[in-house]
């Protein structure tokens, strides 16, 4: 009992320092990073899914960014035809995709590695393309325009006048705050160690008694909720539909994931900062030269491939797993 | 009638272009284990090639043919930079379970993918741009009846065909095909008995390279040619694969038909649109009821 309150208060302990650094980083950035940094933490959120997935019970999905669309549709459908405050919203859409995960998670139950990469991959093209199939309701190519409207009174009481950007940052921060208070959770408690048993040893974690299928689709139906939060967050930025959702979102995703260091919460921020930043540094970088656009806006994606595969093949723990391997020595 | 003549024919065309996708998958599932997610990539970059050199004045059948061994090339550096490290990494934190070291691999093919993909932007711009087919795709006239087939489909049917004789008859007649299935069949004993199983590993990829860039080539005169055009080409593929069984060659063609007949029904009497749910409902259906496919082998979790 004492052990699972101590798991608890050093996650809030963390998530409270999480959250007043990110709290001033908004203060001191100007607009334009400001947003970027609303960016890092949807994407975060998002990454965070990836890590509990793929990282702690060694499942992988190529559809989590289907996943953000079934959250993101959620919350618009939610806000625009049921009148919903934008925070409800929020989080009534990560009911919606976590029973996605369900659905998701029954399928998957049964399948591993390169199957449910390639099941999850088709999930991720198909699912896109109900908005057209639907299109009264989904708007289609479209998609659903969200308002995110003013700074409401009470907060600017509170803060002070906040820009646009510096709002949304504001707007997302409490949701990142929980999905990592969550996921720190998680990852300490007995639930972790059950996920983390079955992806090294699937027999061996039965024989201790976890049952393998029912925590599979655990795992999805948690990590789909977090991925749905993802979504719905970052379709604020104005609009929820297919284009804001393709199939390289999930790329993107894995990529963080996976440069950060796929088994590490911190690894998770990590690699969202990367990927958020990356091109803003290349540009910087390359500013001096006359670069082509053709060259300019290839380049980062070049860039980022080849850390993604100069990770994998040199230290597949990442960012995050280079340095605790340090810590060891 | 003519409708449901018209859906046959291209399914049997678009079919037998699945069934090299799903080939080339196969053979590098079979070879190495892995599912390679940028197998497409690394047919639309040596399309791109042929492209190139056909805008530059070389005939068709010169680009064709280079594009063929640069797709070899590409599938052989894709297993000797990537692959072949990444599966001597077995000690790595990461990489310590069976799971992982199945997920790995894909992740970093799809690595591979976005590099190809960004590179094939750069290199070429990002725009479509058509690719040309060696005979006319227009409806064949017959005694003065357009047919509901055109010569490209007749084309594609028998160049298909010829590869699919050659793949078997390389794999049952020659020694190199030979000890690419024992090792399939078991990479220790294969060893043992003195077959280079890391050679016969890129071996499998260099073919598995040829093959999709045949299809890339193929494809991409109706689907047009750019870095993402493809992708599409690749999850059919899958689908076919699984169909069929993943370490089956003969399921790989069967599948590829199936997936080619369904896709093409769909289009032909409901909306081209409803093509990825179509896929979707077939690969769930598969693997609910026969995860194994129609003729892979029962044992499908490799560990």
């Amino acid at each position: 009992m004492s052990k699972r309150k101590s798991i608890a208060r050093t996650s809030a302990i963390k998530t409270l320092l999480f959250i007043t650094a990110i709290f001033f980083l908004g203060r001191i950035f100007d607009p334009y990073n400001q947003g970027q940094l609303a960016v890092v933490l949807m994407l975060f959120i998002a990454v965070l899914s990836i890590t509990l997935l793929t990282g702690s019970s060694g499942q992988i999905s190529l559809g989590q960014g289907a996943l953000m669309a079934v959250g993101g549709y959620a919350m618009a459908l939610l806000v625009l035809n049921a009148g919903l405050d934008l925070w409800l919203g929020v989080l009534l859409s990560i009911v919606a995709s976590s029973l996605a995960g369900l659905f998701l998670g029954i399928a998957a139950a049964r399948l591993s590695g390169p199957y449910l990469a390639g099941t999850t991959l088709v999930v991720a093209l198909a699912i896109p393309t109900l908005a057209n199939r639907f299109e009264s309701v989904l708007a289609g190519d479209l998609g659903l325009i969200i308002d995110f409207g003013a700074t409401p009174a009470w907060v600017t009481e509170i803060f002070g006048e906040l820009g646009y950007e510096q709002w949304q940052l504001y707007f997302v921060l409490p949701f990142a705050g929980l999905a990592l208070f969550l996921a720190l959770n998680i990852f300490g408690s007995r639930i972790g160690r059950s996920w983390r048993a079955l992806r090294d040893h699937e027999i061996a974690a039965s024989l201790m008694g976890i049952e393998s299928s029912k925590t599979r689709i655990l795992v999805f139906v948690v990590s789909s909720g977090f991925a749905g939060l993802a979504g719905a967050l970052y379709g604020l930025r104005g609009i929820v539909g297919p284009s804001v959702y393709p199939v390289s979102l999930s790329l993107t995703l894995l990529t963080a994931a996976i440069l950060g260091g796929i088994r590490s919460i911190g690894g998770a921020f990590i690699g969202s900062v990367l990927v958020v930043f990356l091109p803003d540094w290349i540009e910087s970088l390359t500013g001096g030269f006359e670069l082509s656009p053709q060259i300019s806006d290839y380049l980062p994606a070049v860039v980022s491939g080849i850390l993604l595969i100069a990770t994998v093949v040199i230290n597949p723990a990442g960012v995050a797993g280079g340095l605790a391997h340090k810590k060891h020595h | 009638m003519d409708l449901f003549l018209s859906a046959l024919f291209s399914g049997f065309a678009r079919g037998s272009l699945y069934a090299l996708v799903a080939l080339g998958l196969v053979l590098v599932w079979r070879g190495a284990g892995i599912i390679n997610f940028a197998q497409m990539g690394q047919a639309m970059f040596s399309t791109y090639i042929a492209s190139t050199l056909i805008m530059n004045g070389q005939s068709y059948w010169v680009a064709f043919f280079i594009a063929l061994i640069s797709g070899a090339l590409l599938g052989a550096l894709v297993d000797l930079i990537v692959m072949r490290p990444l599966s001597r990494k077995r000690r790595s934190e990461a990489l310590n379970s069976p799971s992982m070291r199945a997920t790995i691999p894909v992740i970093a093919s799809l690595g591979i993918l976005g590099l190809l993909q960004a590179l094939a932007g750069m290199f070429w711009a990002g725009e479509e741009r058509g690719f040309q087919t060696p005979v006319a795709n227009e409806g064949l006239t017959i005694a003065s009846r357009v047919m509901p087939f055109t010569l490209f489909d007749i084309f594609i049917i028998s160049i298909v065909a010829v590869v699919l004789l050659l793949t078997t008859v390389f794999f049952t007649k020659t020694g190199m095909g030979l000890a690419m299935r024992a090792s399939a069949l078991n990479q220790e004993v294969a060893r043992l008995s003195g077959i280079r199983t890391s050679t016969v590993r890129t071996l499998s990829w260099a073919i598995s390279g040829i093959a999709s860039s045949l299809a890339g080539l193929l494809i991409t005169p109706t689907s047009n040619l750019s870095p993402n055009t493809l992708d599409l080409a690749l999850i059919i593929g899958f689908t076919a694969a699984v169909v069929g069984g993943l370490d089956s060659l003969p399921g790989s063609v069967l599948g590829g038909f199936i997936v080619g007949l369904v896709i093409s029904f769909v289009t032909f009497y409901r909306s081209p649109e409803d093509v990825f749910l179509a896929i979707l409902a077939l690969l769930l259906l598969v693997l609910i009821l026969r995860p194994s496919g129609l003729l892979g082998s029962k044992e499908v979790r490799r560990v």
